[in-house]
């Protein structure tokens, strides 16, 4: 028998009087592997913090996803949000499962082209495309989804200019009933904009309209609004559809749909109170049947879910640098991970787990990162048991936008690795180091001498 | 010149079935072995022919010989029976022309009133009138009956000899050259033929000797020449060639001894010959008789424009295995997307006895669970709440919408069926989807709905513990009505990742089943339209030659391409499968390598699509084994031509298709130690249309690229 892990007392108030209709306090159960490899060991190989994805988990959620779209509507096509996480790896795996490329910038476009993903497999998005990736778009044969009218005659020049043809679509923005309003990009529905645009583009004999693009917002929290999203998009392709006899290749209903991460100043936990997968696949499915074109020329349906198959694919593990107790008597834990590699715990309060059995007892703490600034908060109340230094601790739904958002900031970013479907790990990107961010600096010569 | 030197070859070549030209002018040279004899034939064929053209017949016609046939024979008789003089000469010249309006009515009538061939019955009637119109001259005599003997025959024994004098008389030829001649002609063109007479020829020989004590050789010759040809219409040239060919042509040689006993004693009244009349009743009554049976899956009679028996057989086989199985509606699963056959046809739980052809479906994950999470809920499982689809045309004759949804464990016992659609689909047959959810039929009673429309949602109604879609044809309205097998066109089941595409067949249980969904690139590139024309640029074996296309549709209805030199394809355009049902002409034609890489297609895609088919086998070899195996057709198709077929993406491309076939052509039984293999490709552009398509087997390689603009 092991010997008993020692940990240091805890006092907790006593409360007298009628029991707790809740239960007991709660027990957070510990994180001690990932698809069956202990979390320990991968942090003994590749060092701490250490970001994990599954690929196993993100083929299961991608696999669910279409399964639930395409058992609800005849063609399905998914594209993956390169913003959410563009790690190559990563992306593999989602070109793998058959997803198109979703790209907002050249940047990530070239990445995209990079990785080998033909120009007409990519979805060019977003509201600065610039003149350059614009030309090899349009040269790529990309499916580019125009955002505004200056782009759009941009790319009426370029046409003419480079003698081609170009197969768009347009983002449509529109009331869905929620806030924020995300009028921002693309046209509007409402004002009647967006109907102007597709007019344009249908009289211009070389651009050729193939499909109509939404997307409503980020984590939303209820299914309706893309029930209404869909619905003006259908109104939009049938009013297409009837005056000018042109069948859409396909009506993109963006992404959008949240994961189990808890947004701070939500009260109850994400699981509780988000509508399910199914609901939002019903909301999107159920207006495309009013598509008013014969039923073996219908659209396909494009969808650009990021966020809802990545985030719960992804881990960070993390070390207990120190315990500390603050001026009020609240407990804080400091780990080796910070905002800046987990922008998203602005917004989020992640789930964070012991990563070894502790004991049963828990205590309200704060949790703070290792840089010495006071915003590296990664969760200012969490009820978690007491750790000693050298623990391990796992933050959870960490897969969308940290790996793309994530900065280099008073330390180098670590390792990333996936944990592959065989059992065996994989780094996929190698930790930072200093050679490497001074490759890019440059020192002008009248400075390079000093002496203290 | 060249139409007429066709239409009297074709001619000759028609007494014997054959639609070769070779055949005919083999047969042509065997009347010239008496040069009387067959000056008189080549004069009757060239004057009836020469009439037509005159009078304007219809040339196809003219040219196949249908107008010529019974006129040789007219003239050869006239020569045969008669003293040639210059009276008989001019007698013979009139009466060519006799028969050749009798024999046009005749074969017309026959054709239209009783849909049979009028066989050579108007060249019997024509030498009957003749005969009979010539004993108006007393000094016109019959010539004797008389065999040419040959020495160096003499060492044959007596039973080759008969069979060879037989054959000689079919074209009235009194000399066993002339029947070795045709024999020989006959063997070349034909096993099943060859076969045929030889067994014929045996049989009438045994029944004869059974029947009568000491037949003479007249006799015996008489029967055996009748027998002979009606060997070659009802074992291979008018009826397909089976098993059950053997019995037909014992039935058939009894017959032929018995109308021919008969008919000597009748006609001799008349003193008129019994020539070939025996042959035409015994086959004209055979075949009309056979056209009444309820059943016609043996015996088959032709229902194609004919060609060698050889070529009858494959088509026809090839015909059967492919299409047989076709109904007349082409339903589809009705749901979308990959559902799991929970429950088949013969099921353990349900579906059993006058229920039977039924089946469950329900929708599983990557672990095979119907649910997920722990499963207690109805909305844990996948299929709940997903749209339930029409699968066919048809109206809404019944609904039941109110029926709770059970919680899972419960089943509904009252209400069985729970919330059920009823569609009737026009011809008689009606589906039933049953266990939706509750209030959600979105259709009504008197609705019109269309294949694929959503029509409702799973749900978990009824006798139905957890959720899931309960299908079903049935012959009426009813609820619950007992089921009627009756298959789905065109889906695919997943086998190891890969997808198998059905035809009219039945999804088994634990199948993973799911619609074709058509691809626009596919759907457009297989879309043959009356007038399109394509001009293909291609190499054959390291020669470069152009061949043009046109899409043509004939008086049937039937759509096909046909190229310059007059080859043609027929296709079988479905909705979800694109088919070349036959090819007909030049095997080194780049329309004949569009066979070869287009047999059938799906006109959509998904990953690791795979499917088979059949070629015709005498398309696809061409060699010595194929002819010897012929002698054995009887017993089955001997050499099988199958294609095993997939679908896949190009290399780096998401637009551009390519259709893989590995032909191969294997023996059967005592042949199975043959067996060549051969690749063809096919490559779509991502505009939709053919680019290029090749072939290659051990003798030939062929890349044929299309030039044509883009088509409309």
């Amino acid at each position: 028998m092991d010997k008993k892990r020692y940990e240091r007392p805890v006092i907790i108030k006593q409360y007298s009087g009628l029991m707790n209709k809740f239960g007991s306090s709660p027990v957070t159960k510990p994180m001690t592997e990932i698809d069956g490899i202990p979390i320990r060991r991968m942090v003994d190989e590749y060092g701490s913090p250490l970001f994990v994805f599954s690929e196993k988990k993100i083929r299961e959620n991608y696999r669910k996803m279409y399964r639930l779209f395409k058992t609800r509507y005849p063609k399905v096509q998914f594209s993956w949000s390169y913003k959410t996480n563009y790690m190559n790896a990563v992306c593999s795996v989602f070109h793998q499962e058959g997803a198109l490329a979703e790209v907002v910038s050249g940047y990530e476009y070239d990445r995209a082209r990079r990785l080998g993903v033909e120009g007409r497999n990519i979805i060019f998005n977003g509201p600065d495309k610039n003149t350059a990736s614009l030309e090899r778009a349009i040269k790529e044969s990309a499916k580019i989804h125009i955002d505004h009218f200056d782009e759009l005659f941009e790319i009426i020049e370029l046409t003419e200019k480079m003698n081609a043809d170009v197969d768009v679509a347009i983002r449509v923005n529109m009331d869905t009933g929620i806030y924020p309003k995300w009028d921002r990009f693309g046209f509007n529905y409402e004002n009647g904009e967006a109907m102007d645009a597709i007019k344009r583009i249908i009289k211009n004999p070389r651009l050729h309209l193939t499909g109509l693009h939404t997307h409503i917002g980020t984590y939303i929290m209820s299914a309706d609004p893309y029930r209404v999203a869909a619905s003006k998009l259908v109104n939009l392709a049938n009013e297409i559809y009837k005056q000018y006899n042109i069948v859409l290749d396909y009506i993109d209903m963006g992404g959008g749909i949240p994961s189990n991460n808890t947004l701070k100043g939500q009260y109850l936990q994400a699981e509780q109170i988000l509508p399910s997968l199914e609901d939002f696949a019903d909301a999107i499915t159920s207006p495309m049947f009013d598509l008013e074109m014969p039923h073996d020329e219908l659209p396909t349906l494009y969808l650009e879910n990021g966020r809802s198959l990545i985030d719960d694919a992804g881990y960070l593990i993390s070390s207990v640098i120190a315990n500390k107790r603050l001026s009020d008597g609240k407990r804080a834990v400091i780990i080796d991970a910070g905002v800046n590699y987990l922008f998203t715990s602005h917004w989020f309060n992640h789930k964070i787990v012991p990563g070894q059995q502790s004991g049963e007892f828990t205590e309200n703490s704060a949790v703070y990162g290792p840089l010495c600034m006071n915003i590296d908060c990664l969760r200012e109340n969490i009820v978690i048991p007491s750790f000693k230094k050298g623990d391990l601790v796992v933050i959870l739904y960490v897969g969308a936008y940290s790996v793309t958002q994530w900065m280099q900031f008073i330390t180098l970013r670590p390792n990333v690795i996936m944990v592959m479907e065989d059992g065996e790990t994989e780094l996929i990107r190698e930790n930072e180091n200093i050679e490497y961010i001074n490759s890019l600096e440059k020192v002008p010569e009248i400075l390079k001498n000093f002496s203290l | 010149m060249k139409f007429l030197i066709d239409s009297i070859l074709y001619s000759y070549a028609q007494i014997f079935f054959s639609n070769r030209r070779w055949f005919g002018l083999t047969a042509l040279a065997a009347t010239f072995v008496s040069p009387v004899l067959g000056l008189f034939g080549l004069a009757g064929a060239l004057i009836s022919n020469l009439s037509a053209v005159a009078l304007k017949y219809d040339r196809t016609k003219i040219r196949s010989g249908f107008y010529g046939f019974n006129s040789i024979l007219v003239s050869i008789s006239v020569a045969y029976f008669f003293e040639v003089t210059p009276f008989i000469i001019l007698l013979a010249f009139i009466f060519i022309l006799v028969t050749f309006f009798i024999s046009s009515t005749l074969e017309h009538l026959f054709a239209e009133v009783l849909n049979l061939p009028g066989l050579s019955l108007p060249f019997v009637l024509t030498l009957f009138i003749f005969l009979i119109f010539i004993t108006n001259y007393d000094s016109i005599n019959y010539r004797g009956f008389t065999f040419q003997s040959y020495e160096i025959f003499s060492a044959l024994p007596e039973f080759l000899i008969s069979y060879f004098r037989a054959f000689g008389l079919i074209l009235l030829q009194p000399d066993i050259i002339s029947g070795m001649l045709l024999a020989a002609g006959i063997l070349f063109y034909s096993r099943i033929l060859f076969v045929n007479s030889l067994v014929s020829f045996s049989l009438n020989y045994i029944f004869l000797h059974l029947l009568f004590s000491s037949p003479t050789e007249e006799i015996l010759i008489l029967t055996s020449f009748n027998a002979i040809v009606a060997s070659f219409a009802l074992g291979g040239a008018l009826i397909i060639v089976s098993k059950k060919t053997i019995p037909l042509l014992v039935i058939a040689t009894l017959f032929i001894i018995i109308f021919t006993g008969a008919m000597l004693k009748f006609l001799d009244f008349f003193y008129l010959p019994v020539l070939v009349l025996p042959f035409n009743m015994v086959v004209l009554f055979t075949i009309y008789s056979l056209k009444f049976r309820q059943e016609q899956s043996d015996l088959v009679l032709l229902y194609f424009k004919p060609g060698s028996p050889e070529e009858n057989f494959y088509y026809h086989s090839n015909r059967k295995s492919r299409f047989d199985k076709f109904k007349y509606l082409f339903p589809e699963l009705p749901f979308f997307g990959e559902w799991k056959v929970s429950q088949g046809i013969d099921g353990e739980i349900t579906h059993k006895d006058d229920w039977k052809y039924a089946w469950d479906f329900v929708i599983t994950g990557d672990d095979e669970n119907e649910y997920s999470g722990d499963g207690n809920h109805k909305e844990d499982y996948y299929c709940f709440n997903t749209p339930v689809v029409a699968p066919l045309d048809g109206e809404v004759v019944k609904i039941i919408d109110n029926v709770p949804d059970n919680k899972v464990g419960e089943a509904n016992l009252n209400e069985n069926w729970g919330n059920t659609i009823i569609i009737d689909h026009d011809k008689g047959l009606f589906s039933s989807l049953s266990h939706l959810k509750q209030d959600s039929i979105k259709v009504k009673k008197g609705d019109r709905v269309s294949k694929g429309e959503k029509i409702g949602l799973c749900g978990n109604s009824g006798r139905s513990p957890s959720p899931h879609l309960h299908f079903q044809f049935q012959l009426t309205d009813k609820l619950g009505d007992k089921t009627y097998e009756f298959p789905f066109s065109h889906y695919l089941v997943k086998r190891d990742d890969k997808y198998e595409v059905m035809s009219f067949d039945y999804p088994k249980e634990d199948d993973l089943v799911r619609n074709i969904e058509t691809h626009k690139i596919l759907k457009k590139a297989y879309k043959f339209q009356l007038g399109d024309k394509f001009e293909i640029e291609y190499q054959l074996n390291g020669k470069t030659a152009k061949e043009n296309w046109e899409v043509k549709v004939d008086i049937h209805n039937n759509i096909f391409i046909e190229n310059d030199k007059k080859s043609v394809a027929f296709l079988y355009p479905r909705e979800k499968m694109f088919y070349i049902s036959n090819f007909i002409g030049d095997k080194k034609s780049a329309l004949y390598y569009f066979y070869l890489s287009s047999i059938s297609v799906p006109l959509g895609y998904t990953d690791g699509l795979e499917w088979t088919d059949k070629f015709l086998t005498y398309l696809t070899t061409n060699n010595f084994i194929r002819y010897f195996s012929e002698f054995f057709l009887l017993a089955g198709e001997q050499i099988e031509s199958n294609a095993k077929l997939s679908l896949s993406y190009k290399e780096n491309s998401e637009r551009e298709f390519i259709i893989n076939s590995e032909i191969t052509n294997c023996g059967n039984g005592i042949f199975s130690f043959y067996k060549e293999k051969a690749n063809s490709q096919m490559l779509i552009d991502s505009n939709g249309s053919i680019k290029e398509f090749s072939f290659s087997s051990k003798k030939n390689t062929f890349r044929g690229i299309n030039k044509s603009k883009e088509k409309q």
